[in-house]
């Protein structure tokens, strides 16, 4: 058996009931061709690439489904194209069984809480880590400050000591010249 | 730019893609023009077999309007 797809676009206004009814009434249709539906979804409102009928945007419905009559098939593509709901659509041959798109929905459904629930405690032990951790950062660092304030401080002693010696040299000098001013 | 490589090579070999979706408008954004042509194979490097897929996959997405037909004329 042939797997197909068939992608229509809707009236992006439609409201939510409006675009119930209309899903249903285009998946009865298509069971009237005695095919099987496996998936029924709306992809989600998306910008035209470009104007269809006036529109700017767009609401995507994807439709996969086991082959049925296919005189019939014909049918069901006429009756799309004269459905005024409808602003366009198309049908693709699949290459394998589209189930798979089914399962991976309710995975990504399901897994989704369940990684909410490992995170905090992720976090918790991060934190706990974090915790454990910085105080031996701060006994390192504190031990290394201390150490590094002492060999400033030393610095700036001898900095203080070189000032006053050059000060005093300096002084020495102006006292020179000024006796020697007043020796002439 | 991604093509200008001196080392051209497939996108889809590289990557393990075996089929390529029309639905996967980012993947085929990568291999259209900005005037919404499809780049030729001389200049993406992608091989033959992908690159008929590649074309199959952008005309289908364009006649649903995911990508344009035409975009940005020359001027």
């Amino acid at each position: 058996m042939r797997f197909y797809e068939t992608i229509y676009i809707v009236d992006p206004n439609l409201e939510n009931l409006v675009l119930e009814k209309v899903m249903t009434e285009i998946g009865q249709e298509l069971e009237k061709t005695g095919s099987k539906l496996i998936n029924h979804r709306a992809w989600g409102k998306k910008r035209l690439a470009y104007q269809i009928d006036k529109q700017k945007y767009g609401t995507y419905i994807l439709m996969q489904f086991e082959e049925g009559d296919q005189e019939k098939m014909v049918g069901f593509s006429t009756w799309m194209k004269l459905n005024n709901s409808v602003i366009r659509h198309m049908t693709v041959t699949l290459d394998s069984k589209p189930e798979v798109h089914v399962e991976e929905t309710k995975k990504t459904e399901s897994a989704k809480p369940e990684v909410k629930e490992k995170e905090p405690e992720a976090h918790v032990e991060e934190t706990k880590k974090t915790e454990s951790a910085k105080p031996e950062v701060k006994e390192q660092k504190s031990g290394s400050e201390i150490a590094s304030s002492d060999s400033s401080n030393k610095k700036k002693e001898e900095g203080v000591l070189k000032d006053k010696n050059k000060v005093n040299e300096k002084k020495d000098q102006k006292t020179d010249k000024v006796m020697l001013e007043g020796v002439e | 730019m991604a093509f200008q490589n001196r080392n051209k090579f497939c996108y889809f070999k590289e990557n393990g893609i075996h089929d390529i979706d029309y639905k996967d408008v980012k993947l085929l954004r990568r291999f259209i023009n900005d005037q919404g042509k499809i780049m030729p194979r001389r200049i993406t490097g992608t091989s033959a077999k992908m690159h008929r897929k590649l074309v199959k996959a952008i005309k289908r997405s364009r006649s649903i309007a995911l990508l344009p037909y035409v975009e940005r004329g020359v001027e």
